[in-house]
């Protein structure tokens, strides 16, 4: 819309100083011509009077008669020249001619005002912009107020689409409109919302049952497992073997539940907001932590973090935050956690910064796969963040990985 | 003691009796809602292994009507589900646990035990093998009546180790008893080393040798 309005004030304004242009010119042209014939019937009259041996005054410096010894050239010229009834200098048109009357030679001179170009040119332009704004104006309000009306629907269509989320179940208010476009726009938007949802609530119902259906036969191979170590004569090569075979249960065990999780974040089943002291939790956890041999988690606190959230999810953030922070700590130096008031801050040594690390937060993306983990600790922990409109930031400072969120917004609980 | 399975994966159901039948109990199966509301209406059981999903029903009834005929039953309730809200629905209804699937037997059956040792359902809270007396209530350890002190971890991983007597338990089985999801951060087991061990000196200090090695990297609490 804009740009048409700018487009169309752009054009008027090049016809309007083209036209003012030629306008100018023609209109100079029609009053030279206008003086030049008015100077040439004047000059006749003056031959007929003395012709007819009327008396003909000399009127300074309209009319300028006299006798003269030899003939001249017809002079047709632009002259300046006193005017004394004006009291000033004056452009003047000049025609001056030389006549034979009974046997005298008279020089004749007929001058006429002409009107300064200067003064058209400002007449022109200023009528010129006077129409131009007029017009302008008029035709904007015009058009504006009927692009506004026609343009509606589409505009009250396109914040809708803004505000359409493919998680949300909510319906999108569609306008329709009686042109035709639009109202084709309108039927394709609220095809292809549907069917995006409709793709999306079966793809996530489809991972939901998957981790689902999974837990099953995991459950079955894992109780065999445990009823073959029991139960048969087997070697201690072999019981390497079925351990590991644990193991990896674990991991798909984890992974389901992370799947989960992640689905359950996206489907708002958590709507219970509690206070949450974010700082006793990591006290609780790092205690956690020590009796798995891990005490080099170091807690700087000053103030106690108090967050309006789901106490679960409040859980799970620290708790990936932390695992991910002892995971890439490899040489096993002090993690250090620092609370402020209404941000946390994890940091541990690493050698080289991350490769991608904008990819950080996408589900499966590891960056070493020596570590295991299912790979979505982080990307639960952006779904967390983006839950309650928290900003999760990731730096790389002095051989450091640095973690911080910031719950302030809409999280922080008032002191 | 006399439990009830109430699960609708036979090879799951078999594996679950095969296991709880080592230490002599009796063991009762119901492969789907019908039979298993019959049989737990019917019959007296000490526990109750109840499946949420069953087929053609949903185990939570089962507890609703358990709970409605004031039977004295301790039910666990086991489910591929793992919502926090699943669980919370079961033990609001009664349920005396919840263990979401892949689970291990050996983890199944100390929670059966900690259920009967809480001494509702015939169960005792004294556990007594040999010499060694467990008072569970207020969590301390007799050695032929000597009181030995022992860590709050040490002392759930003989609880674990007395539960599943004569079991092998591998360092996956005892990780995850003792620290739940917290386990899987560690990449090697070492740390379970120094507990077991810990454990195994106060042990034998006091004459205790139970704590064998199996295959190598399991454990198994036995006598001789």
């Amino acid at each position: 819309m804009q740009k048409t309005s700018k487009a169309f004030l752009l054009t008027g304004l090049l016809l309007t100083i083209l036209s003012s242009i030629s306008l100018y010119f023609y209109t100079k042209k029609l009053l030279q011509d206008q003086v030049e014939e008015s100077l040439y019937s004047t000059e006749a009259r003056v031959v007929d009077a003395l012709r007819d041996d009327q008396p003909v005054f000399s009127v300074s410096p309209v009319i300028e008669v006299r006798k003269v010894d030899k003939t001249g050239k017809k002079i047709l010229k632009d002259t300046i020249i006193y005017d004394p009834s004006q009291d000033e200098m004056e452009e003047f048109r000049e025609l001056s001619t030389y006549e034979n009357i009974g046997g005298q030679l008279y020089q004749i001179t007929i001058r006429d005002l002409v009107v300064e170009s200067g003064d058209i040119l400002v007449a022109i332009i200023i009528s010129y912009i006077l129409i131009f704004v007029l017009s302008v104006l008029f035709l904007f309000f015009f058009n504006t107020n009927r692009n506004i009306k026609l343009w509606s629907p589409f505009f009250k269509n396109l914040e809708q689409m803004k505000k359409f989320s493919i998680s949300s179940n909510e319906e999108l208010q569609l306008v329709d409109s009686d042109v035709l476009e639009f109202s084709e726009l309108k039927e394709e938007i609220q095809l292809l919302t549907s069917k995006v949802r409709n793709d999306y609530q079966n793809l996530k119902q489809f991972t939901e049952d998957v981790s689902h259906e999974m837990q099953t036969p995991l459950a079955i191979i894992q109780a065999k497992i445990d009823n073959i170590i029991n139960e048969h004569h087997i070697n201690d090569k072999q019981f390497e073997q079925i351990s590991s075979i644990q193991k990896d249960i674990q991991r798909l065990k984890h992974l389901n539940q992370r799947i989960t999780l992640l689905t359950k974040i996206d489907n708002n089943q958590f709507v219970k907001v509690e206070t949450v002291n974010i700082t006793k939790l990591l006290a609780d956890k790092v205690e956690t932590f020590k009796e798995l041999q891990i005490d080099y988690i170091i807690l700087h606190s000053k103030t106690d973090l108090v967050v309006s959230m789901d106490s679960y999810l409040a859980e799970i953030l620290i708790n990936n935050l932390l695992t991910n922070a002892i995971r890439h700590n490899t040489l096993k130096k002090i993690i250090s956690v620092t609370l402020m008031e209404n941000s946390l801050m994890f940091s541990n040594y690493g050698k080289t910064p991350l490769l991608h690390p904008e990819r950080l937060f996408q589900r499966f993306y590891r960056e070493v796969n020596s570590v295991k983990s299912t790979g979505l600790g982080l990307a639960i922990v952006k779904k967390i963040c983006d839950l309650y409109g928290f900003k999760i930031r990731y730096n790389f400072q002095d051989s450091y990985h640095i973690f911080e969120v910031d719950f302030k917004g809409n999280g922080v609980a008032d002191e | 003691m006399k439990y009830l399975i109430a699960e609708d994966e036979i090879d799951l159901q078999q594996s679950i009796v095969t296991y709880l039948e080592r230490d002599g109990n009796l063991c009762e199966v119901a492969s789907n809602f019908e039979e298993a509301s019959e049989k737990a209406y019917l019959y007296d059981y000490d526990v109750i292994i109840l499946d949420i999903n069953l087929v053609s029903g949903s185990g939570l009834d089962i507890l609703r009507s358990l709970k409605k005929e004031h039977k004295d039953v301790g039910v666990i309730i086991i489910s591929a589900n793992n919502s926090l809200t699943d669980k919370l629905e079961g033990l609001d209804l009664g349920a005396d646990d919840y263990i979401t699937k892949p689970f291990h037997l050996a983890e199944l059956n100390a929670r059966i035990n900690a259920i009967l040792r809480r001494g509702k359902y015939g169960g005792n809270d004294l556990i007594e093998f040999n010499e060694i007396k467990i008072d569970t209530r207020s969590r301390t350890v007799f050695i032929d009546g000597n009181a030995i002190v022992l860590t709050k971890k040490e002392y759930d991983l003989l609880v674990f180790f007395v539960s599943n007597k004569g079991r092998v338990l591998s360092k996956e089985m005892i990780a995850e008893h003792l620290w739940g999801d917290n386990s899987d951060l560690l990449n090697n087991f070492d740390f379970i080393y120094v507990h077991i061990n810990n454990l195994r000196k106060k042990l034998t200090a006091e004459g205790a040798k139970y704590i064998k090695t199996a295959y190598g990297s399991g454990y198994k609490f036995i006598g001789d």
